[in-house]
């Protein structure tokens, strides 16, 4: 199970069965270049490895308005 | 994946220059792109004032920073829209960054020029969104042509540039079309625009404020149901998902093959324009200039309404 905090939108989601961040973008709906994804305070790039209770962080880059 | 330039474990892919860069050689990859857009388009030099339009989102925080960082003489403005439980927040993100970074800034309150948003969006019978992005543009331009700045800086990225020129295609707007690009030269009255961020996607901004710990104001206008050209970015997006690199060929191919057409066409049918009566700025309309005209409307029409009680 990982935790995902999705930013602007302020929601948290729980994922499980994701391996990959690149898995976690696709089920979150999201390519890799329209959000930033962040573990322990460091960019992650799609290919890196998620683990069991890793806390991210997922900013949409698009902006709001 | 590895960092391309020192093989470090990457922070940042970039598809679209099949490259992967370490937080540390991002920023290099950054900073040359931002040259790379100075340089070639001539946007201006050290020696030059810059105002830069702040309005609290990272693109433009970006630019600030960037510009700063590379020694260039910026100054911010920020527009106070007067927008509740909004602007006050974009306004103390703004200072504070400056506050933080040592920047000067500007900030130009929407309420004392008789134009706050909420009104606007009451009394004038317009899309509030156009309208608004009209006086802010309007007023950018003033506070650069009066504080004798030699150029404006916005933080327009690859991504709003594509978009906006996505949107004038589709109309086939010739008018747009002949002016859109990373510089706009000074003439009758408007100050040299520029877009120092136009080779770099909304990705890249948004990794390198990350990076740089900037904090930004990242809610979305109350008055805005949506972006403008959100669903247009993310046809791009989906389009440079499957063919990375399409959204710069697509934007530079315009600059160098399609723009010249449509300014010789506008050059020969471009309407004459004149300073406006009241507040001096260029307008094609007779007298009075738009946003003069919207203030009017939006005092006419406040002054009724109060009457009526």
């Amino acid at each position: 199970m990982i935790q995902v905090q999705l930013e602007p939108e302020g929601r948290l989601v729980e994922l499980s069965g994701t391996k990959t961040v690149l898995g976690m973008l696709n089920r979150l709906s999201l390519r890799p270049t329209m959000a930033i994804v962040v573990r322990d305070g460091k960019l992650l790039t799609p290919d890196r490895r998620l683990y069991n209770g890793d806390a991210l962080l997922v900013r949409k880059v698009t902006s709001a308005g | 994946m590895k960092c391309s330039r020192c093989k470090a474990p990457a922070a940042v892919a970039l598809p679209s220059h099949h490259s992967g860069f370490c937080e540390e050689c991002f920023q290099i990859f950054f900073t040359r792109q931002v040259e790379t857009a100075i340089r070639r388009q001539k946007m201006f030099t050290r020696d030059e004032r810059i105002l830069v339009a702040l309005s609290g989102g990272k693109d433009s925080l970006t630019l600030m920073l960037e510009l700063h960082l590379q020694g260039y003489d910026v100054t911010g403005l920020h527009i106070d829209l007067g927008i509740p439980n909004s602007s006050e927040k974009a306004r103390k993100k703004v200072q504070d960054f400056c506050d933080l970074h040592g920047l000067q800034l500007q900030v130009l309150e929407m309420e004392k020029e008789g134009l706050p948003i909420p009104d606007v969006k009451k009394y004038v019978n317009r899309p509030v969104c156009a309208v608004c992005g009209k006086i802010k543009r309007h007023h950018f331009n003033r506070v650069a042509r009066e504080g004798g700045f030699d150029a404006l800086a916005t933080g327009h990225n690859l991504d709003d540039e594509v978009a906006r020129l996505f949107a004038n295609t589709l109309r086939w707007d010739n008018a747009y079309l002949s002016d859109q690009g990373p510089v706009l030269p000074a003439s009758d009255g408007f100050v040299r625009k520029v877009k120092p961020l136009y080779r770099l996607s909304e990705f890249e901004t948004a990794n390198y404020a990350f990076i740089k710990g900037i904090e930004i104001h990242s809610d979305p206008c109350p008055y805005s149901s949506g972006a403008s050209f959100t669903s247009h970015k993310e046809i791009w997006g989906e389009l440079e998902h499957r063919s990375p690199g399409s959204k710069f060929q697509f934007y530079d191919g315009f600059l160098k093959r399609g723009k010249p057409a449509f300014a010789m066409m506008e050059h020969e049918n471009g309407p004459e324009l004149l300073p406006c009566r009241e507040c001096g700025s260029p307008t094609s309309a007779e007298g009075l200039c738009g946003v003069c005209r919207i203030r009017h409307s939006v005092q006419e029409n406040k002054a009724k309404a109060e009457q009526q009680g």
